[in-house]
């Protein structure tokens, strides 16, 4: 039937799916967190942080200055329970659960190619997965 | 607004820089939508020319801004057939790869070459954006839907022919790809570039799926929308673990691209965008001389 609507490759659906709510809930938990950022101190001081973006300071001495760390901490940071009182890593935390959501997403597209039969789209899929995954975990990194 | 190392003389507070980057986010990224452009290739050059803020932490919050639009709209595409996930994933492969690379770079130019690094970053980064205007300006050429008459046998083996429900025809269109070879090959260098410099590259993708491979325009601009979240994920995050992301200046701006992105395509059902494609052609025109002018004086005195 020429107008019957093709049926969407589960695949992408999935994908689609999972980054849509996981960026929605990232935002979400980002916006709290720059609510309670400014609704008191933060682990970055706001001034001092302010000064520095304004000042075209570079990455290592705007954490130096705001936030009195002399070491940029490479890695997930944001994830340590002592910090997370402070809003700005609560908001950091938001905003590492978006950049989350691509990764999740295709590994459950890896499910959906090989529900789906398609190996040599599946195997695609892995690689992506594989780097994604690589990237979030911080083995690919600057450091 | 100053250059790079300007005496900061702003008076502002902290909250007042959170609500005018919303702003300017918002407005960058109706604008953005109207022209027919991604809001990361406007936000990283008109950011990084026009304030003091350091360009690594410009490149990383575009990547984010890029990213976060990207896998927002990849639902409604993925969920209509429009974006092609089979076409997706052989791409992914490339961009992903060299968009991890390119974000390698940056950080190793950072690292390595300090001020001359700057320089070549804001003048290879200037030539781009013109580049880019004169693109939309004068390369208009877009096929809607291209006749093809051969396929190669790699893309044959391949099966990305597929087929979507195109409401405004009221059918089902179906089309095939060719070329897939040169398409991972541009895909290559569409992910360093986007990498390095911290831009959504929809502006180089949808030429490469649309007049290259020959996919349909609508499923070309969908499939390369989808294909920045993926991408820009494996970038962003060697930035993001560089410490390069800030929450004050991150958060403002994402939200601000994710709202002025839903109201620009609101408004773009109701007006006609000519005169914002002269716009963006105009914004990007000057933020690339600008960011020209800026590397050629900086590795003048560095």
């Amino acid at each position: 039937m020429e107008n019957e609507h093709p049926k969407p490759p589960v695949a992408g659906v999935i994908y689609g799916n999972i980054c849509y709510w996981i960026v929605l809930v990232g935002i979400i938990v980002a916006i709290v967190g720059m609510v309670m950022y400014f609704a008191s101190d933060g682990y970055f001081d706001k001034e001092i942080l302010l000064d520095g973006l304004w000042d075209g300071e570079v990455v290592e001495d705007i954490w130096a200055d705001a936030a009195g760390v002399e070491d940029v901490p490479h890695g997930h940071w944001y994830l340590s329970a002592s910090l997370l009182s402070n809003g700005d890593v609560v908001a950091m935390l938001g905003i590492a659960i978006c950049c989350v959501a691509a990764v999740v997403g295709m590994w459950g597209a890896l499910v959906g190619t090989v529900r789906s039969r398609e190996r040599l789209y599946a195997v695609f899929a892995l690689i992506v997965a594989v780097i994604l995954t690589l990237s979030a975990v911080g083995i690919i990194s600057l450091e | 607004m100053g250059s790079a190392g300007a005496e900061r003389q702003m008076e502002l507070s902290a909250i007042e820089f959170f609500f005018i980057f919303l702003a300017i986010s918002i407005l960058i990224g109706i604008v953005a939508v109207l022209g027919g452009v991604g809001g990361g290739v406007v936000f990283t050059p008109l950011m990084m020319g026009f304030t003091p803020i350091d360009s690594f932490i410009i490149r990383a919050t575009g990547l984010l801004v890029a990213m976060a639009g990207s896998l927002v709209a990849a639902r409604p595409f993925l969920k209509r057939g429009l974006a092609n996930i089979r076409l997706l994933l052989l791409a992914a492969v490339p961009y992903a790869i060299f968009a991890v690379i390119g974000a390698l770079l940056a950080g190793y130019i950072k690292e390595t070459a300090g001020d001359t690094g700057e320089a070549i970053i804001r003048l290879a980064l200037g030539i781009l954006i013109i580049g880019i205007a004169v693109l939309i300006l004068f390369g208009g050429r877009k096929v809607e839907y291209p006749d093809i008459k051969n396929v190669d046998s790699i893309t044959e083996r391949l099966a990305l022919a597929t087929s979507y429900y195109e409401q405004s025809l009221a059918k089902v269109v179906h089309y095939r790809v060719k070329r897939a070879p040169i398409g991972i090959l541009l895909f290559c260098f569409v992910g360093l570039i986007s990498g390095l410099f911290g831009l959504g590259a929809g502006w180089a993708m949808v030429p490469t799926l649309n007049l290259v491979m020959q996919a349909p325009l609508k499923v070309a601009a969908a499939s390369s929308k989808v294909l920045i979240g993926i991408g820009d994920t494996a970038a962003v995050w060697p930035y993001m673990m560089d410490g390069a992301i800030f929450a004050l200046f991150a958060v403002s701006c994402v939200i601000g691209m994710v709202i002025g992105t839903v109201i620009g395509a609101k408004i773009m059902l109701r007006i006609k965008a000519g005169f914002v494609r002269w716009l963006i052609i105009v914004i990007m025109a000057g933020a690339g001389i600008k960011l020209v002018l800026d590397g050629i004086s900086r590795l003048g005195s560095s």
